[in-house]
């Protein structure tokens, strides 16, 4: 049994769908996250399983029992989850042990066990010099440790969080990351993640639900969701790709101005028709010369249109000869070429992910 | 040379910081003066003698008792009530809010009138209906007394605990109060422990405010308090100024509650200083509003109580009086008569001038408080000047000086050479301008943050200069909110007697005063018939006011 | 045209004419027209007494504006000594019911003397009230008596002197006002003083009376019920009477408080025609026959009282002298003050 379930959840607000359809499993201890550009629902979906909005469709049960529904739905004081702000909501009258004792105060513990307890969380989030700080004397990172605390310690059967990272500085967001993700091997609770950064979603999850516009477009983990994107936006979201489309034909899938042959994908008995594909920079690669005849990959013959220089990789935007297509390519610092010298893009046709082509 | 890089309007700035010391130091320094000299020069003499009677000193001690009752009784009048309508979902508010607002508009001196005719131990109505109930002889209410004075003082001004306890708890990001319902706290738990805590410097703000409007006012204690045996500090000071007027003796008298009140910002101060409060933001998704079930009409009938105790029960007196023959006849069918009105309006040409003055000072006092408040909040958020801290601290600094200290500053400021203001309408408006100046700094500083600089910087950058930047950008954007500080001065300015009454001549009356000499007539036909001029006539601008600039100026706090 | 017509014309013209008052009116009342308006602070009467005397004058000398104000008598004394001293000229004529301020008043300086023509139509008993150097005179008479609420006390259990107001059955249920604030009570209160002792005041402290600040507060306590019997003053009591409140006077035995109250003309006074025009007016026939209306004693000896009140020479009263009045308002004041404690 999967410790939360939504199923076909939906909420609308007047006559805006902000979340339509929803259906996700999380198993026990699993970190999933929903991963999104701004409105596409992941907050409100989020809000919902915490029980601060209540859906107009669909269910959402906890350990098989239902606690949300239109209609019904336990008040979140009772779901025994805890929630994390993206302005981390830190108390500004409760010292930072204050603070982290409330939830275990609400739960009448005893006064020996919450001071154990929080002297412990503290001590693990690395806070314990600041116990009787108030939060204005904090800094960003360490409130978000403060949040952190006080949502782990009393043992929430679910940790939600609602764009925790977005107020700290990009070094500041990094070491976070892992924060969190170690603070979830540490106690093994069943983690929601809310974010639009997908770096963070690979970083932290188990799995990540790619959203947009209100519906799940894909589930998966993160190597998988990023190897194998099956629809469009998903493919566009995470990381940049290539799109190419194209037409089954006597045995060969053909693009524009160039084919390859079908038995070399990854899936050829699936591939009639037209369809799409997704391919990573990285997948392609460059090389000067005619590069020699080998299983599995495909060469073709094109010229370097653009590119720049990131420092720790190089970015070209080559043309396959003929064609109007203008394919990225992602290649190491060594591989310098000119603009307008002609290379020849090596790649391996089972890398290309099928993606259904849905209308932009 | 240097002249051509300083910005020109350095020279307006630093005048119009001028005219603020001007405004508020002057009286000040004067009464600090006036309390420290005597015939023969610098003496203690005027302390010694302000201080030697007992009867001084119990005055001055009734005042703080009163002060600090009518402070708590605000907290429990209004703190609720703000909470009631800001966080739940308790019906009627349009309706409680208007009762507020009522509130704020009646003076406390005609509902201190009314009171007298409620609460009277003998045949106040509120006796004659307990006795008639339970049969008993005599009725269990007196207003003449402390608890008595302080109820009607209370009752009067409570909305400015409401309102500041209000916005407090409309900015609290409703993500604070999330988290500890998420953590499992109830409604219960999370009001005491997150939501309300949040508000204790709005609370304290206000508690501030409510001291210093009790222990300023005058016209309220003359009517109660001398009936009930006991003096004021106001009625004392009133003392002093019977002919001979002993100003010297009053400003020392009064100086020990400067030191009170500056005791009190600081123990404020110290209170919230290591919390930080600020984090006040008003972000964080829809609030969710605490669904009360059956508390809702029981919260609906608290919050109706105690607006009728400073509005609807003081109005009921005052119709019936303004439309009585005789008001202790009663109500009966035979008493009504228009007489009253038409006399007040028509036969007493003073009414007709002293209602025009009410309105003029208190629109000019109100424009030009704004006007200044707004110019040195300018000044002050964008450095213009040296000091320009010390400038905020100045505009703030009448806040901290009893209306009626104030007025006697005033008095010794400006009825003697180089600047005899005293007879003009001049004296009148400035004292208003500085006793209210401090309500409208607040309210321009709060509207002046919510504008990025960077809007002028973009049109000093295409060649404009400050001066048309703060006339073609920030003006405009600031319109809505300083509507509603104008109106929060304009209020004040026209019921406003402690002041008035040491600063009024002949050709300078207002209404205030003019009631207030009525209540020694024992004409409280007539008495009515103004206050209910007086009322109207507000509640009419106000209105105009909500038409001009939409009906929810004064509900939120909009951060533009 | 003859002779004859031309008589009867001026005889008939001379019977439609208005008496003229006083020899040098047309003069006067010239000048005051081209003062246009005058500033009158009384505390003499009501606002609306006062407002009808005003208005009485303007309609007996169009062209001639006259401003009152009415405050109590500590209060126009204020306002006329803070205008002196910030050198503003704006009453014309003071009208104060706390003698001593008279006293105080002509010590300084401030009053000019002038001596209306219309003085002979004062009555006599009046005249030995007006300054022998001519800088005020007796305009206004009232009475301080018992009052008490009708239908609280009936006739018979009424108070019949002032001794009687110390009887502890009118505990919590006397009113008077505070010398502090009012000048008709000042002087009540030194005329007490005189004739039964300070003790008197004492005992009446015993009997907790309700003190609120004008003589006129007495006629909102008895309204209101908050008090049953009173100190009060004639002129109001009756008009609230007339007003259909239940209220009633006694002439008390030992001698109703008489208050005769002068008027003066200011020395800067900025209309000083107007003023004593003004004057002239308030002594004369047609101020009284209005002040009677409000039940005002007249001052004026042709006219006579209404139904409903004594005529002041039909009743016992009793009045101190100007300087036990000078002297005795400050000293009662303070006296007042710590008996009562406020």
């Amino acid at each position: 049994m999967s410790k939360l379930a939504l199923a076909r959840v939906g909420c609308r607000f007047g006559g805006v769908v902000a979340v339509d359809d929803v259906s996700l499993a999380l198993a026990s201890g699993e970190f999933v996250s929903l991963l999104g550009p701004s409105g596409c629902g992941k907050t409100t979906t989020l809000r919902m399983i915490a029980g601060l909005l209540e859906p107009t469709s669909g269910t959402i049960t906890m350990d098989g029992q239902v606690i949300s529904a239109p209609g019904t739905s336990l008040p979140p004081e009772r779901r025994n989850m805890s929630m994390i702000f993206q302005s981390y909501a830190i108390w500004p009258n409760m010292t930072v042990a204050e603070n982290v004792a409330f939830g275990l105060e609400v739960r009448r513990r005893s006064r020996d066990e919450i001071r154990t307890r929080v002297e412990h969380i503290l001590g693990v989030v690395q806070m314990a010099h600041l116990r009787d700080r108030y939060p204005s004397e904090l800094s960003g990172g360490q409130q978000q440790r403060v949040a952190l605390a006080r949502a782990i310690v009393v043992q929430p059967a679910v940790l939600l969080l609602d764009e925790p990272l977005s107020n700290l500085d990009a070094n500041l967001r990094e070491e976070m990351r892992y924060e969190i993700r170690r603070l979830h091997d540490e106690f093994h609770i069943t983690t929601v993640y809310v974010t639009h950064d997908q770096a963070e979603a690979m970083v932290t999850s188990d799995r990540i639900a790619v959203m947009h516009q209100g519906r799940i477009e894909q589930v998966d983990e993160p190597r998988a969701l990023y190897a194998r994107p099956r629809t469009r936006f998903v493919a566009g979201f995470i990381g940049r790709t290539n799109f190419l489309d194209g037409e089954v034909r006597d045995d060969q899938v053909v693009f524009d101005h160039f084919a390859l042959p079908q038995a070399l994908f990854a899936e050829p008995a699936s591939l009639s028709g037209r369809v799409a594909f997704s391919l990573r920079p990285q997948s392609i690669h460059l090389r000067r010369g005619r590069p020699a005849a080998s299983q599995g990959t495909c060469a073709i013959a094109g010229q370097v249109v653009q590119r720049a220089y990131l420092g720790e990789h190089w970015d070209y935007a080559v043309r396959p000869q003929g064609s109007a297509l203008e394919l990225r390519v992602t290649a190491r610092p060594h591989e310098v070429f000119e603009v307008n010298e002609a290379v020849w893009l090596e790649l391996d046709p089972g890398q290309l992910a099928q993606i259904e082509d849905r209308p932009p | 040379m240097r002249w051509r890089h300083r910005d020109r309007s350095l020279l307006l700035w630093v005048l119009i910081a001028g005219v603020l010391l001007a405004l508020v130091v002057n009286p000040l320094v004067r009464l600090l003066w006036a309390s420290v000299h005597g015939a023969a020069g610098f003496t203690l003499d005027n302390y010694v003698t302000a201080y030697s009677r007992w009867r001084y000193l119990e005055a001055l001690g009734n005042s703080l008792v009163l002060g600090l009752a009518v402070g708590l009784l605000c907290i429990v009048f209004g703190v609720p009530m703000a909470w009631a309508v800001s966080r739940t979902d308790m019906p009627g508010k349009g309706l409680v809010w208007a009762a507020v607002l009522g509130t704020f508009i009646v003076p406390s001196y005609l509902s201190a009138v009314a009171w007298i005719l409620l609460a009277g131990p003998n045949a106040g109505w509120l006796n004659r209906g307990f006795m008639a109930l339970t049969g008993a002889a005599a009725g269990p209410f007196n207003v003449y007394s402390m608890p008595g004075l302080v109820l009607v003082i209370a009752a009067s001004s409570f909305p400015y605990m409401f309102v500041f306890t209000r916005s407090a708890l409309d900015l609290i990001s409703s993500e604070m109060e999330d988290a500890a319902t998420t953590l499992g706290a109830g409604i219960v738990r999370t009001t005491l422990r997150v939501t309300l805590p949040l508000t204790l410097p709005a609370i304290m703000a206000a508690f501030i405010v409510e001291f210093l409007e009790a222990i300023a006012l005058f016209g309220a204690p003359a009517l109660i308090a001398l009936p009930g045996r006991f003096q004021v500090m106001t009625t004392t000071l009133w003392q002093f100024f019977e002919f001979p007027p002993r100003v010297e003796v009053a400003a020392a008298y009064a100086m020990p509650l400067l030191l009170i009140t500056v005791l009190l910002f600081w123990l404020q101060q110290r209170i919230i200083a290591r919390k930080g409060y600020v984090a006040l933001t008003g972000k964080g998704g829809e609030r969710r509003l605490v669904r009360l079930g059956g508390w809702r009409w029981p919260l609906l009938g608290y919050c109706l109580l105690v607006t009728s105790l400073g509005f609807f029960m003081p109005m009921v007196v005052v119709l019936q009086a303004a439309f009585a023959k005789a008001w202790g006849r009663g109500f009966s069918l035979d008493n009504l008569t228009l007489h009253n009105l038409r006399f007040v309006l028509v036969d007493q040409p003073l009414t007709r001038a002293a209602t025009v003055h009410t309105f003029v000072y208190g629109g000019v006092s109100a424009a030009l408080a704004l006007a200044l408040a707004l110019a040195i909040a300018y000044i002050v958020r964008r450095g213009l000047v040296p000091f320009g801290r010390a400038l905020a601290y100045v505009a703030m600094a009448p806040f901290v000086i009893p209306g009626i200290v104030l007025a006697i500053g005033f008095y010794a400021a400006y009825t003697s050479p180089p600047l005899v203001l005293y007879g003009t309408a001049w004296i009148l408006i400035l004292a208003f301008t500085t006793r209210f100046l401090p309500i409208a700094y607040a309210n321009s500083d709060a509207a002046l943050r919510s504008i990025n600089p960077e809007l002028e910087d973009a049109v000093r950058v295409l060649g404009g200069g400050r001066l048309l930047a703060l006339r073609r950008v920030v003006a405009p954007l600031l319109k809505r909110g300083l509507a509603g500080a104008f109106i929060l001065v304009f209020i004040p300015a026209t019921r406003e007697l402690s002041a008035a009454i040491f600063l009024y001549t002949t050709g300078t009356q207002v209404l205030s005063v003019l009631l207030f000499d009525k209540s020694d007539e024992g004409n409280f036909e007539y008495l009515a018939a103004i206050g209910l001029i007086l009322v109207l006539g507000t509640v009419a601008m106000v209105l105009a006011g909500f038409r001009l600039i939409g009906r929810d100026f004064m509900l939120r706090r909009t951060t533009a | 045209m003859t002779l004859a017509l031309s008589l009867a014309l001026a005889f008939l013209l001379g019977l439609a004419a208005p008496a003229l008052a006083f020899e040098g009116e047309p003069a006067l009342y010239e000048a005051a027209k081209k003062e246009r308006e005058f500033t009158w602070y009384t505390a003499h009467y009501d606002s609306e007494t006062a407002a009808a005397v005003c208005k009485g004058f303007e309609k007996k000398y169009p062209g001639v504006t006259c401003n009152y104000v009415r405050t109590t008598a500590q209060v126009a004394f204020q306002r006329v000594s803070q205008d002196i001293k910030a050198n503003l000229a704006v009453a014309s004529v003071f009208s104060s019911t706390d003698t001593s301020h008279y006293g105080h008043m002509k010590k300084e300086g401030w009053l000019q003397p002038y001596t209306p023509r219309n003085l002979s139509e004062l009555i006599d008993a009046f005249k030995a009230f007006n300054d022998p150097d001519g800088q005020f005179y007796a305009t206004a008479a009232g009475l301080v008596l018992i009052t008490y609420n009708t239908s609280l006390v009936s006739e018979k259990d009424a108070p019949r002197k002032w001794t009687d107001l110390l009887d502890p059955r009118w505990k919590g249920k006397v009113s008077i006002g505070h010398p502090g604030f009012s000048g008709y009570v000042g002087t009540w209160v030194v005329l007490m003083k005189k004739l039964y002792g300070w003790d008197y005041f004492k005992k009446l402290e015993t009997n907790k009376p309700r003190i609120g600040r004008s003589i006129n507060d007495t006629v909102t306590m008895l309204n209101a019920r908050e008090s049953w019997v009173a100190a009060g003053p004639s002129a109001t009591t009756l008009i609230s009477k007339d007003k259909g409140n239940p209220l009633a006077l006694v002439y008390p035995e030992d001698g109703a408080r008489l208050m005769v109250s002068p008027s003066a003309l200011m020395k800067n006074a900025p209309a000083p025609n107007a003023g004593k025009l003004f004057m002239e007016y308030l002594l004369g026939k047609e101020c009284n026959e209005i002040m009677v209306k409000f039940r005002q004693d007249p001052v004026n000896k042709t006219v006579k009282v209404p139904p409903g009140m004594k005529s002041i020479a039909q009743v016992k009263t009793i009045r101190p002298s100007y300087e036990e009045i000078d002297k005795g308002i400050p000293e009662v004041k303070e006296l007042f003050r710590d008996t009562f404690g406020i």
